[in-house]
């Protein structure tokens, strides 16, 4: 997959945007809050319709816009995609080459994107939800069944949820939403399965790759045991949803289990040692998507070499295939990142502004 | 806003309650009115009137209709033992021009919907299941939208029936899944119910 150009006008600080990244790696380069990476979250939102930094749209804005607009040209299997995202007053609409698009499931995979941002050390560090996000986000793009089993599953949780919260539910009307419930988490519990098994392969390898040290080991960890048990699990559970007034159990809690050194990995070691275990499990991702897809998706990598010494940055990039595409951040001016020898093109933001350089 | 005042914004206001307005659609349409020879606007304001004034639910399946019963409640020649439950009146109108269905209808005006607030007493449930007491109804398809709340009310509606006695089918999923019946075309509409499958 590649990504030719990436029109920007009025999104966050970029006024007006033409990017043109090459093939193989493009440096991003400014000094702090000058646009980076607000470039890299107006990508991530004409792929995916979402923002990595906050869920209000409107922080999205140009101050005192109404709208942004997005536009992006890439090449899959060598064919010409345009994609556009368009937000204006609280709604946001889609087109791919041109045709307006109803359903999120037809706009993820359009664009496959793997971006890596400071806030992924709370794969690592962080709760349950912070690790539920990253599979939602990352298998969403390569499982069309999977957004639809997820959204019907929310609705349908959120429902059950509402039920829950009555004084005195109705049995009969709390068993309307059950069936739903049960076949799309069982469709959510086995591709989170699927994905997780395949990841955690790849993830053991590249992170020994970028120098992680001790392995890297990455399960599965569902709430409920086997996916075939959620009807039982409904039954077992439902004198303490009522209690609790919530759906107690279910896939909307379940965790991915991170263990280094046979250690829960949020035990273990630096902030750094956190941080490339979070880097290897989204690059790790890059080549699940290229096993899935035939493709590897565009890579994003966000003030990471920074804080990388010159024989880490040397590991990470041999451990970047050639043929992907990437585009890092960097508040390095001048120069090749350290530890890099290879070709790169090199792009300058200042004040929201782009110029190649 | 193009005209400061509050009677154009009143007009706005009520073109973006109608389903799929937005606010760009009603302010075009009320400058067209507004703008456009007077009586174009007071047409539609007298059609409007006249139009809902003389349109009330049938007091048998809540179908929209200008006499009660409607006329398809009153028709002899329909199947009174096969009821098929819909969620809009626009689902009726869609399978009566397909043509093939005899049955009569009922028709919710909703779905179950906690987030909504909307539980069997919204729904008017109860009047549903009067029709199902003198033994005279065979049948009841199922013919809700496949979207969540539709799904959970044709479940919720099966076992209710059910336990009357009375048989109970869903159509087919012909309908586009997540799509409302509205948007199904007719034949397929028609083949849904042919299709439907006994719960
Ligand atoms: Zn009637």
């Amino acid at each position: 997959m590649l990504l030719s150009l990436h029109e920007v006008r009025g999104f966050r600080c970029l006024t007006e945007v033409r990017f043109e990244p090459a093939p193989g790696l493009n440096l991003v380069r400014g000094r702090n809050a000058q646009g980076k990476t607000s470039l890299l979250e107006s990508i991530l939102f004409v792929a995916t319709s979402k923002s990595h930094r906050t869920a209000q749209e409107r922080e999205l804005l140009l101050h005192e816009a109404e709208s942004f607009h997005l536009r992006t040209v890439l090449e899959r299997r060598g064919t010409p995609v345009t994609l556009e995202a368009n937000w204006w007053r609280g709604t946001k609409r889609f087109k791919v080459n041109g045709v307006p698009q109803q359903r999120m499931s037809d706009i993820l995979g359009q664009l496959n994107v793997v971006l890596f941002s400071p806030e992924d050390v709370d794969i690592v560090k962080g709760g349950a939800s912070a690790r539920r996000r990253f599979m939602d986000m990352e298998l969403a793009q390569v499982d069309k069944g999977y957004l639809n089993a997820l959204q019907l599953y929310r609705q349908v949780l959120r429902q059950r949820n509402e039920l829950l919260k009555r004084p005195k539910p109705d049995r009969d009307l709390l068993r309307a939403w059950e069936p739903q419930f049960v076949e799309s988490g069982r469709a959510i519990m086995e591709s989170r399965g699927r994905f997780l098994e395949e990841l955690a392969a790849i993830a053991t390898e590249t992170h020994a790759s970028i120098g992680g040290g001790e392995a890297l080991q990455v399960r599965y960890e569902p709430d409920v045991k086997q996916a075939d048990q959620l009807q039982e699990t409904l039954d077992k559970y439902l004198e303490s949803d009522l209690r609790r007034q919530q759906t107690t159990r279910g896939p909307h809690r379940d965790d991915i289990g991170l263990f280094i050194a046979e250690r829960p990995a949020r035990d273990y070691g630096s902030q750094g040692q956190q941080k490339t275990a979070a880097l290897a499990m989204r690059l790790a991702v890059v080549e699940l998507v290229r096993q899935r897809t035939g493709e590897y998706p565009v890579l994003m990598l966000d003030e990471v070499l920074a804080e990388l010494d010159a024989d880490r940055c040397q590991r990470l990039f041999l451990a970047i295939p050639e043929a992907v595409q990437c585009i890092a951040t960097t508040t390095q001016l001048e120069g090749a990142p350290a530890g890099y020898a290879g070709d790169f093109a090199s792009f300058l933001i200042e004040g929201g502004r782009l110029e190649r350089r | 806003m193009f005209i400061e005042s509050p009677r154009v914004t009143r007009l706005i206001d009520a073109f973006r309650r109608l389903p799929g307005v937005g606010r760009r659609s009603a302010e075009r349409m009320a400058l067209h009115l507004l703008s456009a020879p007077e009586d174009i606007a007071y047409e539609l304001s007298d059609a409007l009137r006249e139009a809902r004034a003389s349109i009330r639910w049938c007091s048998v399946c809540s179908h929209l209709t200008e006499t009660d019963p409607c006329p398809i409640c009153a028709d002899e020649r329909r199947d009174h033992g096969l009821i098929c439950v819909v969620e809009q009146p626009f689902a009726v109108i869609a399978i009566e021009k397909g043509g093939s269905y005899k049955g009569v209808y009922h028709v919710l005006h909703g779905v179950l919907s906690p987030l909504d607030g909307i539980g069997p007493s919204e729904l008017k449930l109860d009047r549903l299941f009067r029709r199902l007491e003198d033994g005279a109804v065979r049948e009841v398809v199922l013919a809700t939208n496949t979207t969540p709340e539709g799904e959970a009310t044709a479940l919720f509606l099966s076992r209710q029936i059910a336990e009357r006695g009375v048989a109970v089918s869903r159509i087919a999923h012909g309908v586009p899944m997540g799509g409302g019946l509205e948007y199904a075309d007719e034949a397929t509409l028609a083949q849904a119910i042919q299709g439907r499958t006994k719960l």
